[in-house]
């Protein structure tokens, strides 16, 4: 039933992007708007069509996932200790909550000029930006998925005898896991919009270099081929996501 | 009857000078026009002008709107959201290959060949010696052009001898200082400064670029565009605008200490550096435009084989006819 389910609002949703992509296609061919301000989607898949066909296509989006991932995966690794350490610790959630308050509204753009001067102009650089724009809003959720363990589970395990270690590993853990993956996922979607600034500096290749070079040549098939790839990708990363999440958590499905 | 004789002489002669200034002097049917401008030296005859109150004595008033490339003041342009501005021949070249003729050029004012090119360490002597060296540019701009121009003279590919970096010109003097790269391509007035610093020379300018050799026009000329729908509407406004621009730039050619002073409010260079570049412009008056972008026309033909030359380098994909985008009746 559930198959049927999905196999139905999978065929809707294909359904209403043809749609959607053939009324673009027809006010575009009628000349109802100029192809600069917004090419057809034909245009912009001969475009995908020759930059695959060069080979640019494919360096650009392995240069940004690279990117992406290393930032991403240094910034879980570090925040996901972090967070379960500041969520079940409240005087260590209290002295760090400041810094925490100060670094989260900061724009990935903002940290620039600054990983310019320590980093220089390096692979680091980029990975840093990813990192700095994805690491407090990642160490928030992992705060809140463990604050929100049920109190009267820890106080239990206490009582029957578990260590500080065990409650750990027995309660906190597997209870906060489902939220902090959930956090993640919506995490791994912000990585990706950093991806832009990150390759604002001193890149010759990458979706968001792609898009800010195109932009400069008012090549607007190449900007909408680059965001229709970050978006393709984060799809592909979200559906690895998922089966990693499934093996991991088997006892959420 | 001899007075009704002199009291109509003289009604003709009024008469004949009102027509005469109507022509020369239409008043513009718009007063305030927005120019999209940055602190490059193209745009110092727009805000002399303005600071030198040369647009208000022919009835207008000019909005200077700063824009940090070419791409946006352009892009902008195209939007509707400026009327008139100078911008880099690269972007105006991009625009029309995308086909918009939703703006127009009219003239180009000036020429800046010893003020832009490539600085290197001292032990790069020659174009060749780039050869396995990280060379920075800021792509999509006249230094990246003049970049690939030269690697090409030296048979060098951009992808395989050299590591090319995309950075942008103010990133380039701690770059240089720090050794992440041996040599980068600038223009003024960050050109001056690496130009300055110990241990650095100039390797090449513009003047080695081989369309400046043939053709007298460097890697992104200057290029003074109007919106079409805006010149269609107000062509009284766009004739008043390019008077006062032109004398603007005679006040720039002739009394350049005068106009330094202004200017330094726009660039925050001090006095002297502000002499030092203006004594490295050569300003194109506006009894020279029509030679430059009608007949014959030599600035535009080098603007098309510049178009040439960023499609053979895989820049843009077509090659526009540049003459499609020139305003004829607005060249003075």
């Amino acid at each position: 039933m559930k198959d049927h389910q999905t196999g139905k609002s999978l065929i809707i949703g294909i359904a209403s992007l043809l749609v959607f992509l053939t009324i673009w296609e027809l006010v575009c061919r009628k000349g109802l708007i100029e192809p600069l301000f917004l090419p057809a989607p034909s245009k912009v898949l001969s475009r995908a069509v020759k930059m695959i066909d060069n080979g640019q296509l494919i360096a650009h989006t392995l240069a940004s996932t690279r990117r992406v991932m290393v930032g991403f995966m240094v910034s879980s690794l570090v925040a996901i200790p972090f967070g379960i350490f500041l969520g079940s610790f409240g005087f260590f959630r209290a002295v760090f909550d400041p810094f925490i308050s100060l670094l989260r509204p900061l724009p990935s753009m903002s940290w620039i000029p600054l990983s310019l001067l320590w980093l220089g102009i390096t692979e680091t650089q980029k990975y840093a930006i990813v990192f700095m724009g994805s690491f407090a809003p990642s160490l928030l959720y992992i705060i809140e998925a463990t604050k929100n363990i049920d109190p009267l589970l820890i106080r239990a395990a206490r009582n029957l005898g578990a260590s500080r270690v065990d409650v750990m590993r027995e309660v906190i853990l597997p209870g906060s896991l489902p939220q902090i993956i959930a956090g993640l996922k919506v995490m791994l979607g912000i990585a990706w919009t950093c991806i832009i600034s990150a390759e604002l500096v001193a890149a010759r290749q990458g979706l968001g270099f792609m898009i800010m070079n195109g932009k400069e040549y008012f090549q607007t098939d190449t900007v909408l081929l680059g965001m229709v790839m970050i978006s393709i990708t984060v799809l592909i990363i979200d559906v690895i996501f998922r089966r990693f999440e499934r093996r991991l958590l088997p006892w959420t499905q | 009857m001899k007075k009704w004789w002199k009291r109509g002489l003289i009604a003709v002669a009024v008469l004949m000078t009102a027509g005469f200034s109507m022509g020369a002097y239409a008043q513009p049917e718009k007063v305030t026009v927005v120019y999209g401008g940055s602190s490059w030296l193209g745009h110092y005859p727009a805000w002399v002008g303005i600071e030198k109150g040369l647009f208000k004595k022919h009835g207008l008033g000019v909005l200077f709107q700063n824009f940090y490339a070419s791409s946006g003041r352009m892009g902008s342009l195209v939007a509707g959201d400026v009327d008139v501005a100078s911008t880099g021949c690269i972007s105006a070249i991009a625009l029309m290959a995308a086909g918009t003729k939703a703006f127009m050029a009219f003239g180009t004012q000036d020429s800046y060949a010893t003020v832009e090119g490539i600085i290197a360490k001292e032990d790069i002597k020659d174009g060749k010696a780039l050869k396995g060296k990280r060379l920075a540019a800021p792509f999509a701009s006249s230094a990246h052009v003049l970049v690939l121009d030269i690697l090409a003279q030296n048979n060098l590919d951009p992808e395989k001898d050299l590591t090319l970096i995309n950075l942008k010109v103010n990133e380039m003097p701690a770059a240089l200082r720090s050794g992440e790269i041996d040599a980068c391509a600038a223009w003024t007035p960050h050109f001056n400064k690496l130009l300055h610093m110990p241990g650095h020379h100039l390797l090449v300018d513009d003047t080695q670029f081989s369309l400046y050799q043939e053709y007298r026009i460097g890697p992104g000329p200057d290029l003074l565009v109007v919106r079409t729908e805006f010149a269609q509407q107000y062509p009284n406004t766009c004739r008043a605008f390019v008077k006062g621009y032109f004398e603007a730039v005679d006040l720039l050619t002739h009394d350049p200490e005068a106009c330094a002073e202004v200017l330094v409010k726009l660039t925050h260079l001090s006095m002297a550096d502000q002499m030092a570049v203006l004594r490295d412009i050569t300003w194109i008056p506006g009894n020279q435009q029509k030679a430059l972008m009608i007949e014959p026309g030599e600035f535009v033909t080098g603007m098309q084989q510049l178009a040439r030359f960023l499609v053979k380098h895989g820049q843009i994909d077509n090659v526009p006819h540049v003459k499609d985008w020139i305003a004829e009746r607005l060249v003075p």
